[in-house]
């Protein structure tokens, strides 16, 4: 038989049981729908989650410490667990690293008409700096400048400088207003120079003025982890500082045994770039191994997918359950339709209809449910995925960004175009499933049906 | 000249309980090309079972069925299916004419489980109706029509496959006296103008008589053969093979 002709007969067979045809679909519809919604929500959900976590920081970078363990442990080979010029090599040797940024941390405080702030300048490569979102026509610091530069923190210009008896916050326009800023004094004083050292000390403290070439990208109500950090292009900043600190290197060196400072620099931090989320683990895990302490978004990210996952899986349940009770739907009209057809499917069977054949035409029918359930189904789930972003959207903003977590623009409810078409398929193959059973049995009816008269 | 249906020692019987029951207890006889054959029998003679061994509807409890060469008691369920859709056409006595189709696209029904285009099956199925004089009613359905328009129908749809036999069971018991008449007369007009052959299980010893030759069966066996001597075809069978076709004839004591 032809499949045009099989097909015209399901087809034929549904339209001639319209309201029994109907009454099937609409479960498979709703079944469908409640399976896409569902999904759908919970997409949604682990969207924004990722939005709001890549708008936090970049998801592919680990962040290296030194371990507090190792810190305390006062063993001969103490280098080996610092944050020294010899681990990041060592880091940036590993497999997927793109990049590794060593950061120097230096807390400084401002002044700008006549308000306090203070903050941090992180000194870092050119690779860390070249990552990080600008405002238009902002250039990053060039490499080992005799001349120290800096990128301001969206935030620094809105919320770090306060009037010392109000606590009232301004915002500053780096552009118009001059920031001073002045380096800590150090906490290192050698031995050997003591009264020179004191000297020092009744020196007024020295404000620098320091060219702004960029500002982290972002407005007063955009936060990331690097709002609040001036940046600098490390070798510079390193330069700087061996101005400011001779022999220390840094405001507040580490010494050894003799008291004398190290001579070499140990980094706070260093930021690990790796090439892709997937690998993000397990570089992670090789450095967490070799004796430091690590953290990265990406953790964050997997323990809160994890739950939302588990979160998925219950709506996506709930969903499968009405699609199973659509299945039981259909395979209780198939079967219905055959203990009616019994007499003309013998008929055919007289006729010569291929056992096969009628196997199919069953098969059709029921696929043919599926297939208009799914379709409709899936039109029905536009619909709600679209009334239920426009509530959390606009109208009920706060209740349920209370609700979910957090809003930032998202929708809450997304149907990327694989879940349609997999809503679709699975549809025809929840209908074509529960049809076989019906069908198998059609095609072993005795073809003596056709022949017994009632 | 050879018989186109051979049936030898066709035993059915029915395990009820712990009782066997002989629906049919040993028959053997020969069909040939062109005839008009009526088994005739009471209800539960075992007429209606031997028609649908013939047809290959019922597996036989043992005996040999040959028709047209090929064994047709060794075949499985889709080698008969597909038997019947080469060689066989059926006509039935509630004539279960497909509902949802109207009158011409159920004679095309068996070209389209052969794989027929529409347009030619539609042509073979106006032809058919045609020859049974139902041209005008090809797009009434079913439900609209009386009984022996129905049956014609039906006989258009078991011709159109330009089969090798016509099996008829009852064809005519849901039809009055006079419209049985007018079947009648069809089917065997059809039978002698076309060449056909045809087999019709009846009660009615009336409507057997119009047949070729009949076969009467009581309890099973073949216990009468009575033969049309004025039929054209029983006279050039005669002819051909110097005797009457073969028929077993078991009379009862």
């Amino acid at each position: 038989m032809r499949l045009s002709d099989l097909f015209t007969l399901a087809f034929n067979n549904l339209r001639r049981r319209k309201t029994r045809t109907f009454l099937t679909i609409l479960g498979v519809v709703i079944g469908t729908a409640s399976i896409v919604v569902m999904v759908s929500l919970g997409l949604g959900m682990s969207q924004m989650m990722l939005k709001s976590f890549q708008s936090e920081g970049s998801l592919t970078i680990i962040r290296v410490y030194e371990s507090y363990e190792n810190r305390e442990n006062n063993s001969k080979n103490k280098a080996q667990y610092e944050l020294t010029d010899e681990n990041i090599d060592m880091f940036s040797s590993l497999d997927h690293v793109i990049s590794v940024s060593p950061s120097i941390e230096v807390n400084v405080s401002a002044k700008c008409n006549g308000y306090d702030g203070s903050f941090t300048i992180c000194g870092v490569s050119q690779y860390y700096l070249s990552q990080l979102s600008l405002r238009e026509g902002g250039t990053i610091p060039k490499n080992d400048q005799g001349q120290l530069s800096l990128i301001y923190g969206n935030q620094i210009l809105y919320n770090s400088f306060y009037k010392p008896s109000s606590y009232d916050s301004i915002d500053v326009d780096p552009d118009k207003d001059t920031i001073f800023i002045t380096f800590p004094q150090s906490s290192y004083t050698e031995k050997t120079n003591k009264t020179a050292d004191e000297s020092t000390v009744s020196k007024p403290v020295k404000k620098y003025i320091f060219p702004v070439t960029g500002i982290i990208a972002g407005g007063k109500e955009d936060w990331s982890s690097n709002s609040y950090n001036a940046y600098a292009d490390i070798d510079t900043l390193k330069r700087f500082l061996r101005k400011l600190y001779k022999k220390a290197l840094v405001p507040n060196p580490r010494t050894n045994k003799n008291g004398k400072a190290y001579n070499y620099y140990v980094y706070d931090t260093a930021y690990v770039f790796v090439d892709s989320m997937d690998n993000v683990k397990e570089v992670q895990n090789t450095i967490s191994d070799l004796g430091f302490n690590v953290s990265s978004n990406m953790e964050w990210l997997e323990s809160a997918q994890q739950s939302l996952n588990m979160v998925q899986m219950v709506l996506g349940g709930i969903g499968g359950v009405s699609l199973l009770v659509a299945a039981i739907g259909i395979m209780n009209t198939m079967m219905m339709s055959i203990y009616e057809r019994t007499k003309e499917i013998g008929v055919m069977k007289v006729l010569g209809c291929d056992m096969a054949d009628i196997k199919n035409m069953f098969l059709f029918e029921s696929g043919i449910i599926g297939l208009m359930g799914g379709i409709a189904g899936l039109m029905v789930s536009y619909l709600i995925s679209y009334i239920i972003n426009f509530f959390t959207s606009s109208g009920s903003n706060d209740t349920v960004s209370m609700f979910i977590g957090y809003n930032d623009g998202g929708s809450l409810s997304y149907i990327p175009p694989w879940l349609a078409v997999f809503a679709i398929i699975f549809a025809i193959a929840v209908g074509s499933i529960a049809g076989y059973l019906p069908a198998v049995r059609a095609m072993k009816l005795s073809p003596l049906a056709a022949i017994r008269n009632e | 000249m050879e018989p186109l249906i051979k049936v030898r020692d066709l035993y059915k019987i029915f395990n009820i309980g712990s009782n066997k029951v002989y629906a049919l207890n040993g028959v053997s006889f020969d069909i040939y090309r062109g005839e008009f054959i009526a088994i005739v029998g009471t209800s539960g003679s075992g007429k209606s079972t031997c028609l649908n061994m013939l047809a290959g509807l019922e597996a036989p409890s043992s005996g040999v069925i040959q028709i047209a060469g090929k064994r047709i008691d060794k075949m499985n369920e889709a080698q008969l299916v597909r038997f019947r859709r080469q060689n066989v056409g059926f006509i039935f006595q509630s004539y279960n004419l497909i509902p949802s189709m109207n009158a011409v696209e159920n004679v095309a029904m068996p070209l389209m489980f052969r794989g027929i285009d529409y347009e030619s099956r539609m042509k073979s199925a106006r032809k058919y109706m045609e020859l049974i004089g139902i041209g005008d009613q090809g797009l009434h359905m079913p439900n609209q029509m009386s009984g022996g328009q129905q049956q014609r129908v039906g006989i258009a749809r078991a011709l159109v496959i330009d089969p090798k036999i016509i099996f008829a069971d009852e064809p005519t018991g849901n039809l009055d006296s006079h419209t049985t008449d007018d079947v009648l007369n069809l089917m065997k007009k059809i039978v002698s103008e076309e060449n056909r052959t045809l087999v019709m299980v009846t009660h009615d010893p009336h409507i057997a008589s119009w047949a070729d030759r009949q076969l009467k069966v009581v309890d099973g066996h073949i216990v009468e053969t009575i033969i049309n001597e004025t039929s054209p075809i029983e006279t050039l069978i005669k002819k051909e093979t110097g005797d009457a076709p073969f028929c077993n004839v078991t009379p009862i004591e």
